[in-house]
């Protein structure tokens, strides 16, 4: 019988093998990390405006020195699977190098067991849809460890609503209508002095 | 000489040489000489505009679909969209053409179109998305009015090179726009500090500027024909107002239009759809990250710079010797290899191999189109313009079907659509072996003995309208052709009818 933390420290050298030879795979990651995201309303969270404060800690129940090799943690927005419905863009890989499940980054902070905590005003760039956050462990070769995440495997349970700003100014708008508008009576200018010139050279 | 009222126009020089018809028979690039080279910079450029709009949104797609929360079924749609406007709007402008005159139909059509460019920028939903890259689309029927204004401007020894040129380097805006779209962006992003989703809307604001600018050039700088424009002509009496139904009905009965119609969808239409789904491709078989991919399928369209023109010189250097025949073989050739290779596209494995066969293919698809409008001008001289434009929306057509049947959904993968669609282009490419001209010959046959081009052209008029002489162009245009008998036939003596009345066929 092997104590557990022999095993524990074979199976982290082989996934740092497997890591350096091929890359991270998620579903070689524990969740040792519990994460949390709490945000002020339960209606969607409006893009630059609001905020959502996350809180991140070791899961205790995992032995101890489970977490040596933790040197950063990286806490990041990520999409629930109905945002990546029809956009092969946001797809998940279990290859974490081609993984685009979670492209926002939230913070990133030296590792510590526990007292982990920001707030973060949600960025003007994040688009319109569900999502949840995780928070990825690295070792000191910048590679994934370990992970934690707000919601559960299947990603269906404590999903957040983000609203996207617009983009639009009201200058735009005014602007663009103005244009178009002078663009169409220009053309009719167009067409008179056209006429008149007809008119001018039957006269002559 | 007859004394006519505007004996101005009759004792006119012209700074290229010219023929009966005043237009010109030499091409002088580096010259904005009025009217002929003069119209020629202007048709490019305000074409390149175009282009320029309606492929303005793929290079930032992956901001505008994240800002208007866009799936990939949006995004392929409003793809597809894009293309599909132009179908009807190039035979409308046909007609316009010939109706109006390239000068107001192309500035009208660029002018209204430009307000889609505008609002562009106060999208807010994959369905207004939609609507603006469909309606901006209509602004591609701007090459049916490049084509009939070089076609009434230079004569058929040198009709296929300023073809070739003013189409291909219109067509450029295509790939210029997947560099210079970015680049706006980024100035207004990282310059002036506006947030992603608001920088990516004041930059359709260039484009949209441009065109407007071109529209503006073109009604104030341009004019129809080397004489004057219509509007003028006609009421002086030296070009009559023709009457829309005649023209209409003789180019829809013309079937080598129809013929070139389908040839054209599978070489321009092809390389619309190339323009859409090339960066995607490379991206997700070689993983090569999206500004590579981006670079990659900029550099088909701007082998336009080139290709399409190469294939309208071409198409005039055989035409010296070979006449009408030798454009048609030429172009059935060319295509063919463009659909070869097509296929091949689809089957290589390797990033670098796929890169260099998609450059030879981009030559040859463009290429053929070049060799396409070198044939074009000659299938009717009274319909010019609808022949032009159910030429050019055919080429639409293609760009419709092939996007619809081999890149929609998850029927074929990419590779698998690719060439199939080589297949197709080949299959389609085989109707040109149909086309036959009386006067000249086709693929397999030689010309008819004893029928003239006069036979062919005044075949579009009836008597009574030769009678109030309504056919002078076709006249001047029948004499004019005579080079595409090749260097075999000038040696036929041919009746010339300088001596006789008109009204005698």
């Amino acid at each position: 019988m092997e104590a557990p933390a022999g095993s524990m420290v074979v199976y982290l050298l082989l996934s740092c093998f497997v890591a350096t030879s091929y890359g991270v795979y998620f579903s070689s990651l524990n969740e040792t990390l519990i994460v949390t995201a709490t945000h002020a309303k339960d209606q969607a969270l409006k893009a630059g405006e609001e905020q959502i404060t996350v809180t991140w800690r070791f899961n205790q129940t995992y032995k101890a020195g489970t977490d040596s090799s933790y040197k950063m943690v990286k806490v990041k927005l990520c999409y629930a699977p109905i945002s990546q419905k029809d956009r092969s863009w946001r797809k998940t890989e279990d290859r974490l190098k081609k993984d685009k499940t979670c492209p926002h980054k939230i913070v990133a902070r030296p590792y510590a067991a526990s007292n982990n905590s920001f707030t973060w005003t949600i960025e003007k760039d994040i688009p319109t849809g569900v999502y949840f956050v995780r928070a990825y462990a690295l070792n000191a070769q910048d590679q994934e460890v370990a992970y934690g995440q707000t919601t559960n495997g299947a990603k269906s349970t404590n999903l957040f609503n983000v609203q996207a700003i617009t983009g639009r100014h009201v200058s735009l708008d005014i602007a663009s209508v103005c244009f178009s508008a002078f663009s169409v009576v220009s053309l009719a200018g167009f067409f008179y002095m056209e006429k008149r010139k007809g008119k001018a050279s039957q006269q002559k | 000489m007859e004394i006519s009222q505007n004996s101005d126009t009759n004792y006119r020089k012209f700074v290229l040489p010219v023929d009966s018809e005043h237009k010109a028979t030499e091409f002088r690039l580096f010259s904005i000489a009025t009217p002929h080279m003069r119209a020629f910079h202007l048709s490019w450029i305000s074409f390149f505009s175009c282009f320029v709009s309606t492929f303005a949104a793929p290079p930032l797609l992956p901001i505008i679909r994240d800002n208007l929360d866009l799936t990939a079924t949006d995004i392929g749609n409003a793809g597809i969209a894009a293309v599909s406007g132009a179908v009807f709007a190039r035979v409308a402008m046909g007609t316009a053409c010939d109706l109006f005159g390239p000068r107001l139909a192309s500035s009208s059509l660029i002018l209204l179109t430009a307000p889609a460019v505008y609002l562009s920028a106060i999208a807010n939903s994959p369905s207004a998305f939609l609507m603006v890259r469909f309606f901006t689309g209509f602004s591609l029927a701007t090459f049916v009015s490049t084509q009939f204004w070089m076609s009434s401007m230079f004569s058929p020894n040198v009709v296929g090179t300023a073809n070739g040129l003013s189409g291909g380097w219109g067509n450029l805006g295509g790939g210029a726009t997947q560099l210079i779209m970015p680049l706006v962006y980024s100035l207004i992003h990282d310059n002036i500090g506006s947030t992603k989703f608001t920088a990516w809307r004041i930059a359709f604001f260039i484009p949209a500027f441009f065109q407007t600018l071109s529209a503006y050039a073109i009604f104030f700088l341009g004019q129809d024909m080397p004489d004057g424009n219509y509007v003028r002509l006609e009421k002086s009496g030296e070009k009559h107002k023709d009457s829309f139904s005649q023209v209409f009905y003789h180019a829809i009965t013309n079937y080598r239009g129809w013929i070139l119609a389908l040839t054209y969808g599978y070489c321009f239409g092809v390389e619309l759809t190339i323009d859409n789904i090339i960066a995607q491709y490379f991206y997700d078989r070689f993983n090569v990250n999206l500004h590579t991919a981006g670079i990659i399928a900029a550099s088909f369209g701007l082998a336009n710079l080139f290709s399409r023109p190469g294939g309208g010189i071409l198409s005039d250097l055989v035409a010296k010797r070979f006449g009408m025949r030798g454009r048609l073989w030429t172009l059935w050739v060319v295509q063919m290899i463009g659909g070869l290779l097509c296929l091949l596209l689809g089957k290589i494995g390797s990033l670098s191999g796929s890169v260099a066969v998609m450059l030879v293919f981009s030559v040859f698809v463009q290429a053929a189109c070049g060799l396409t409008f070198g044939v074009v001008p000659f299938v009717s001289r009274r319909s010019l313009g609808v022949i032009s434009g159910m030429t050019g929306g055919g080429g639409n057509v293609g760009a419709v079907l092939t996007q619809v049947i081999f890149f929609r959904g998850s029927r074929y993968s990419t590779e698998e659509g690719i060439s199939l669609m080589g297949v197709m282009i080949m299959c389609c490419t085989l109707v040109i072996l149909f086309i036959y001209f009386p006067q000249w010959g086709g693929l397999f046959c030689g010309p008819k003995k004893g029928v003239t081009e006069e036979d062919y052209y005044l075949a579009e008029w009836t008597a009574a309208e030769k009678e109030q002489g309504f056919h002078k162009m076709s006249i001047k245009f029948s004499e004019n052709s005579r080079r595409e008998r090749g260097k075999k036939g000038a040696s036929v003596p041919v009746l010339s009818d300088k001596d006789t009345p008109p009204t005698i066929v």
